[in-house]
């Protein structure tokens, strides 16, 4: 491989691990506060890709305005799901076979409702952005970049919102200490019902980036779950920098990793990880890199 | 269990051993086998999700990898209950595989990975080819198809499942499991090893769910990754024990029989709304009748007096139970 090679393919997987933390943090942040697995995630991001979709059909709006406009309308959706499912389930500090089989059953609905909607074939928003940008003898692809730079930019947004606001603050409290959080005055109700508004727009924001990148069905989101769940065992629970980090690492091994396997296996390879890393570091790299930290 | 005396499976395997006796059209016949099968599957499911609480959305890796292996086998002319056997074993060893890494730990590590491992496996079985890929397995198997045959292997395999569920819920190890699942670090406490009875149970319900892909495998004579590793075979899977009863002997074989011949019946004619149907009715289920349909009999049954003795502690199951605050 000469050097050209191997820079394209690490900024490749540098794009790839910026959309990657936008698909993984809204998990992340649901997780943490209510301890749901929320597997209606890749639903939400199989809504998202088609939204965006239906934008530029109809509306001719252009991808990146359509991604960001999911934001609003996804927040609002997650929020409505909240209400009408999501308060009714017992609260637990662990999650529950209820939880998790509740949010899979919806997941089946949004799946089964894409279905009916725009049937089973695969669809892509072709614009002219498919170009690449030419650097010398390395390439960026425009859209890559595109998205890469909206995902971040979201993230650091985030991140912003969980350390200066009043609900951002909230949030990490009930991430730490879900009991001490609620007798020093967090709402967990009003906290919870925002935080899975929070992620699933995140949900969706991420599902319309990738529409732009990659063409979907309404089973789109599947393999992206394992991989969102791969990043936070990764990258642990506490933080969006605890994210970034993890994708980075999946992304890298992904990109890589087509080196030396079959490209007809790769959707193992999150997997394989996932294994790996639960055998070597149960507490995931950034459980162990506190742990160092407090023993130095 | 309260309403069914002791004598009641022993009169419903009675009835079914001399069913076919009784001239079945090759239909209903077919129908009741699959039904068999579903049920054993469903009561696999069941002793891991219900009485251990460990959510699993991979039974599918167990029942295709069960398919494959006695159609491999009987291709070759081996016997086929011993092909099933092997079946079971080849099931076991997967369940290990998943089961060593993921139940060390807490939390929903293990209800992840497994729709990981469906995901790998499939695209792992698409891609080999001995196994003829994607394109899927034909099996030759000599002599004459006797589907009387197949009824009562499938009948046998239930039998199995059932006297294995209750044998685990009645004895010291299903206690055990129920520790577990109302509170892991009790169970601890008390001297369970939860790791180890996890990934026993894991594998038993790996060896049933494995031999009923088999017999399937053997009684269709066609598999292929699609179908018999399709995520759907593992929402199926999950869902029946939840329809009839989650964590109970009888709600798990009710769930499977009524799953078995509404699939076969009725949604098979509305593919359109098959995700639809069972999405919604698990959602419903999860927030009206947690219990499932054998908790609404037994309300029902209450309701009039009958039934003085009350849900043991299921309902910790749901989370209702636990006491908030416990870790203050």
């Amino acid at each position: 491989m000469t050097a050209v090679e191997f820079i394209n393919l690490l900024i490749s997987a540098l794009l790839l691990a910026g959309l990657y933390a936008a698909v993984a943090v809204g998990m992340t942040i649901i997780y943490g506060v209510m301890k749901i697995v929320n597997l209606a995630h890749a639903g939400f991001m199989m809504l998202g890709a088609y939204f965006n979709y239906e934008l530029f059909e109809w509306l001719h709006l252009d991808p990146m305005a359509g991604a960001l406009l999911s934001l609003p309308v996804f927040f609002v959706f997650g929020m409505g799901v909240h209400w009408l499912l999501v308060r009714w389930l017992p609260k637990s500090d662990q999650p529950t076979l209820s939880s998790l089989l509740l949010m899979f059953g919806f997941w089946l609905v949004l799946q089964n409702v894409g279905y009916l909607i725009w049937g089973n074939s695969d669809r892509a928003i072709l614009t002219a952005h498919r170009r690449t940008l030419p650097l010398g003898p390395i390439t960026i692809p425009t859209a890559g970049l595109v998205v890469f730079i909206a995902a971040v930019t979201c993230l650091a947004v985030l991140q912003f919102i969980l350390h200066k606001s009043w609900f951002g603050r909230s949030v990490t409290a009930l991430i730490q200490n879900p009991y001490a959080a609620q007798i020093v005055g967090v709402d967990h109700q009003k906290t919870s019902q925002l935080t899975f508004g929070l992620g699933t727009a995140f949900a969706g924001f991420a599902g319309a980036l990738m529409a732009m990148l990659f063409s979907f069905n309404p089973d789109f989101g599947r393999p992206f779950l394992v991989r969102a769940f791969v990043i936070i065992v990764l990258g642990g629970l506490e933080s969006v920098t605890g994210v970034a980090f993890g994708a980075l690492i999946l992304a890298l091994i992904e990109t890589f990793g087509i080196l030396f396997i079959p490209a007809g296996y790769q959707p193992a390879i999150s997997f394989g990880l996932l294994v790996v890393v639960l055998l070597v570091f149960p507490t995931g790299i950034a459980g162990l890199l506190k742990r160092k930290w407090r023993l130095a | 269990m309260k309403f069914a005396p002791g004598f009641l499976p022993w009169v419903l395997l009675a009835v079914l051993i001399i069913l076919p006796a009784l001239g079945l059209s090759p239909n209903i016949t077919r129908l009741l086998f699959i039904t068999l099968v579903w049920t054993t599957t469903s009561i696999a499911w069941n002793l891991l999700g219900g009485f251990a609480g460990q959510v699993s959305f991979g039974f599918a890796v167990f029942y295709g990898l069960g398919a494959y292996t006695a159609a491999l086998l009987i291709d070759r002319g081996v016997n086929p209950y011993l092909a099933f056997m092997a079946s079971a074993v080849v099931a076991v060893i997967a369940s290990f595989l998943i089961g060593l890494p993921t139940f060390r730990l807490r939390g929903p590590y293990f209800a992840i990975a497994t729709i990981g491992v469906t995901e790998a496996v499939r695209v792992v079985m698409s891609n080999l080819s001995i196994t003829g890929g994607a394109s899927g397995f034909r099996i030759s198997e000599h002599g004459p198809f006797r589907q009387v045959h197949h009824y009562y292997t499938a009948l046998g395999a239930a039998a199995i499942a059932v006297a294995i569920s209750i044998l685990v819920s009645s004895s010291r190890f299903g206690l055990a499991l129920r520790a577990i699942r109302q509170d892991e670090d009790a169970a601890a406490g008390l001297g369970v090893n939860p790791y180890q009875c996890k990934l026993w149970t894991h594998g038993l319900a790996a060896a049933l769910t494995g031999m009923a892909g088999g017999i399937y495998a053997r009684y269709a004579g066609y598999i292929h990754p699609q179908g018999v590793f399709a995520f759907a075979t593992s929402i199926s899977i999950l869902l029946m024990p939840v329809i009839g009863g989650v964590g109970t002997v009888w709600g798990a074989v009710l769930g499977g029989v009524i799953f078995g011949i509404v699939e076969e019946e009725l949604v098979a004619n509305f593919p359109q709304i098959h995700l639809l149907l069972y999405g919604t009715l698990l959602i419903l289920i999860i927030l009206f009748e947690p219990d499932g349909l054998l908790g609404l009999l037994r309300r029902l049954f209450r309701r009039y007096g009958r039934d003085s003795q009350s849900k043991e502690a299921d309902q910790a199951l749901w989370g209702r139970s636990r006491l908030e605050g416990r870790e203050l």
